[in-house]
């Protein structure tokens, strides 16, 4: 899942690829790569922003998700998509922030880029045409 | 469409067969009780294979203090599925190659969702509640999705149709859109693949029933459930191979041959990742890979 942070007033646009919710299964590999978690990869990406100098914290940033395709599994184990979803909300929440647009779960694969020109986040996904987010 | 169907069975036909060692390796591999030994004495057999196999192992990918010049050795140190990873690789070039136009896919894509699938089938196989031998999983996820690089020339143009289809909710999956288009799909392609090169029957049900694990020969059934389950991880990763990523069913009696949990799976993403980066880093500094 992709969670694009923009801060309007310094035009800082940043980025994380999210693959799982939670860095507890395994802390030594959220230390190398905090992305890979949401609840180490948003306060990583925050603090890399502020640090750009993006001036009064999260809650002046726009947050956009997209990804988190869904698999329908009744045993609750493969509905990864969906619980990345559910932990990635929770973490913005904290934060005071809540997504503006998300373009999240259905049945495909998304590929996300984001102008750090414009702050515009365009999705892609193979057979179809590219659209806004 | 009928025709389409016999005009894929011909490319199947004429696609060029494995070598004889790359047969014999698959064949030895996939019997439940086989050990290096076995590995051993098929490759030695071939000079090229046995050359290649050195050279391999004494590349800066292993890092090793000193050099190897024996064949068991060298083999041990590398381990059967990277040996089997790099047969495949050359033997059906060809294949790997494709760039799944139909499918909206890249050059490689095919490659790296079946090495991840590999991987991850590996790790799921252990999990089995059935004993199955992890290797032969490997190398069933190695080969799973074959049957897209013969059909996916004959999808150009229809992908549009295909998707609106399956949004539309006409077709239960991207396999049935598949059948539905050209009389055949890729499991059914992979299927006659596997019987044109004379695959073991283990590996020839990992490419039929990847997508239906329930109808599996019994005795393939959890070995079929982890490739299954592994080609889910592939596509949960964004190691998909284009269009048809994350458009198929998960089979959720996999839960009757797989102990998994929610941390298993979770683990196992985490796990398949590292290794997929290690194995790519490996093969992609032999030349001619």
């Amino acid at each position: 899942m992709a969670v694009i942070l923009i801060h309007p007033k310094t035009r800082v646009v940043g980025m994380v690829h999210i693959a799982l919710p939670e860095s507890t299964l395994n802390p030594a590999k959220a230390q190398d790569k905090p992305g890979y978690f949401a609840d180490t990869g948003i306060p990583a990406l925050i603090r890399e922003m502020m640090a750009l100098g993006c001036s009064g914290g999260p809650k002046q940033m726009v947050a956009k998700i997209a990804g988190g395709a869904k698999i329908m599994d009744p045993n609750n184990i493969f509905n990864i998509g969906t619980r990345n979803v559910l932990a990635i909300k929770k973490i913005l929440w904290k934060y005071g922030v809540s997504p503006r647009t998300e373009d999240i779960g259905g049945t495909m694969s998304r590929t996300v880029t984001v102008s750090a020109r414009n702050g515009r986040v365009i999705l892609s996904s193979p057979g179809k045409e590219e659209w806004r987010l | 469409m009928a025709s389409t169907r016999n005009n894929i069975l011909k490319v199947i036909e004429e696609v060029k067969l494995l070598s004889p060692s790359a047969v014999r390796l698959l064949a030895v591999a996939s019997r439940e009780d086989h050990d290096l030994k076995d590995i051993v004495r098929v490759i030695k057999h071939d000079a090229a294979l046995t050359a290649k196999t050195l050279q391999l192992v004494n590349s800066a990918a292993f890092s090793l203090q000193s050099k190897i010049s024996d064949l068991e050795r060298a083999i041990t140190y590398s381990g059967e599925n990277f040996l089997i990873s790099l047969v495949m690789t050359e033997a059906a070039d060809m294949i790997y190659d494709c760039d799944l136009a139909g499918y909206d896919g890249h050059k490689g894509g095919l490659w790296d969702h079946n090495l991840l699938t590999a991987l991850a089938a590996k790790r799921i196989a252990a999990l089995s509640k059935e004993p199955v031998n992890t290797n032969i999983a490997y190398t069933g996820g190695l080969l799973h999705d074959l049957g897209k690089a013969i059909i996916s020339d004959f999808l150009k143009g229809s992908l549009t149709q295909l998707l609106a289809s399956l949004e539309k909710g006409e077709m239960p999956d991207y396999a049935g859109a598949e059948e539905k288009i050209l009389g055949i799909d890729h499991t059914q392609a992979g299927y006659a693949l596997a019987c044109h090169w004379n695959l073991p029957e283990p590996l020839a049900s990992a490419m039929r029933y990847h997508h239906e694990p329930a109808k599996a020969p019994k005795e393939y059934r959890s070995l079929v459930y982890a490739v299954h389950l592994g080609d889910m991880v592939a596509m949960m990763t964004g190691r998909d191979t284009g269009a048809d990523a994350m458009r198929y069913q998960l089979d959720d009696n996999y839960i009757d041959f797989i102990k998994i949990t929610e941390n298993d799976l979770a683990q196992i993403i985490l796990d398949t990742d590292s290794d997929f980066c290690t194995l790519k880093e490996s093969m992609e500094e032999q030349p001619g890979i």
